[in-house]
C-alpha cells in the first residue's frame, strides 16, 4: 500500500499543499504533515522528504511566501499562498476534480460486458 | 505540551549534521523534528527514546531521499543554465551566505586591486631607495617617473577598492 500510494501522490501533492493552503491561511510544515494525516485518517501520510522540496518549488515558482518566527528555541517557517498561488490552487483542484471524475468512469464496472456475454 | 531544552534541541541538530541533511532545509527540518519529538515526550516517552524513534525514521536513507527529490525538484532550468556562472553551478545547492560565495564572486575585483597595489608600492620603494642613494630629487630623473608610475598605479587600486565597498555598501542598504 505504501508505494502505490505513493506513487499517485507524486502527482498530486502540489494540489494537496496549495488547497490546505487556501483553506487554513499559514501553515508550517508539520502541521501540514499533521493535516494531511488528521483528515485521511491516516491514509495519506507526507513524508518530510516528499514535502519540503515540494513547498520550496511552490515557493520559487512564486506561487507561495514564507515567513520565518521563533518558536520555543526554534526557527519555524510559515508558508501561505501569493494571489498567483491563490489562482493556481482554484485551477489545481478544479483540474483534479475532473480528473477523478474520469478515473471513476474507468474504473466502473462495464455493464455492457455482461450483456455481450448473455 | 512538554518543549524541548536548548541542550535537547543541539542533540536533534547534531543527528541532522550528522545524517548529511541540506543547508537549505536545515531549519525547517530541525523544527519538524522536534515536533514529533514533542509528540512522543507527550505520549510519555523520555528524550533518549523519542530520539531514537526519530532516528530511525529521519535515518541517514530518508535524509538522502530528500536531498535528491530536492535537487530534483529545484534543479536550474536549460535557460538558467545557460546564464549562470562556474560559482552558480558549484553553489547551487550549498549555503551562499556562509561567506565563500561571496569570495569567489569578488575575486576577480580583489586579484586586480591587490596587483595594482602591489606593483605600485614596488616602484615606489624603488624610486625612493634610488632617490636616498643619489641623494637628489629632480623631476626630469628616471626615477621620478618611476615615482610617478608607482604611485598612480597605488591610487588606481585604491580608487578600485573604494568603488568596491561603496557597492557593497549600497547592496546592503
Amino acid at each position: 500500500m505504501e508505494s502505490s500510494s505513493n506513487e499517485f501522490l507524486r502527482g498530486t501533492l502540489k494540489t494537496i499543499v496549495l488547497k490546505l493552503l487556501h483553506e487554513r491561511g499559514r501553515m508550517y510544515g508539520y502541521e501540514i504533515t499533521q493535516d494531511v494525516k488528521e483528515r485521511t485518517n491516516g491514509e495519506i501520510t507526507l513524508t518530510f522528504g516528499a514535502l519540503y522540496p515540494v513547498l520550496h518549488k511552490l515557493e520559487q515558482e512564486g506561487l507561495l511566501v514564507t515567513q520565518s518566527e521563533e518558536a520555543d528555541g526554534r526557527l519555524r517557517k510559515y508558508y501561505s499562498l501569493t494571489p498567483i498561488g491563490t489562482e493556481t490552487a482554484y485551477q489545481k483542484a478544479s483540474e483534479f476534480e475532473r480528473f477523478v471524475e474520469a478515473m471513476r468512469i474507468l474504473l466502473a464496472p462495464v455493464p455492457s460486458q455482461g450483456l455481450s456475454m448473455a | 505540551m512538554k518543549k524541548l531544552t536548548p541542550q535537547q534541541l543541539a542533540t536533534l541538530h547534531s543527528h541532522l549534521i550528522g545524517n548529511g541533511s541540506n543547508d537549505a532545509l536545515m531549519g525547517e527540518l530541525l523544527d519538524h523534528l522536534a515536533c514529533e519529538v514533542e509528540i512522543y515526550l507527550w505520549k510519555g516517552y523520555n528524550f533518549e527514546l523519542a530520539l531514537e524513534k526519530i532516528s530511525e525514521e529521519a535515518n541517514v536513507k530518508a535524509i538522502q531521499y530528500l536531498r535528491q527529490n530536492y535537487q530534483h525538484e529545484l534543479a536550474m532550468t536549460e535557460t538558467q543554465l545557460q546564464e549562470a556562472t562556474l560559482d552558480d553551478i558549484v553553489f547551487e545547492f550549498r549555503n551562499k551566505a556562509y561567506g565563500a560565495y561571496d569570495l569567489r564572486q569578488s575575486y576577480q575585483n580583489t586579484l586586480r586591486t591587490a596587483l595594482f597595489m602591489g606593483i605600485g608600492l614596488f616602484l615606489m620603494l624603488i624610486a625612493l631607495s634610488g632617490g636616498l642613494i643619489a641623494k637628489q630629487w629632480s623631476f626630469s630623473s628616471p626615477l621620478m617617473l618611476l615615482w610617478f608610475l608607482g604611485s598612480s598605479c597605488v591610487a588606481y587600486g585604491a580608487w578600485n577598492w573604494y568603488l568596491k565597498n561603496m557597492q557593497e555598501k549600497v547592496q546592503m542598504g
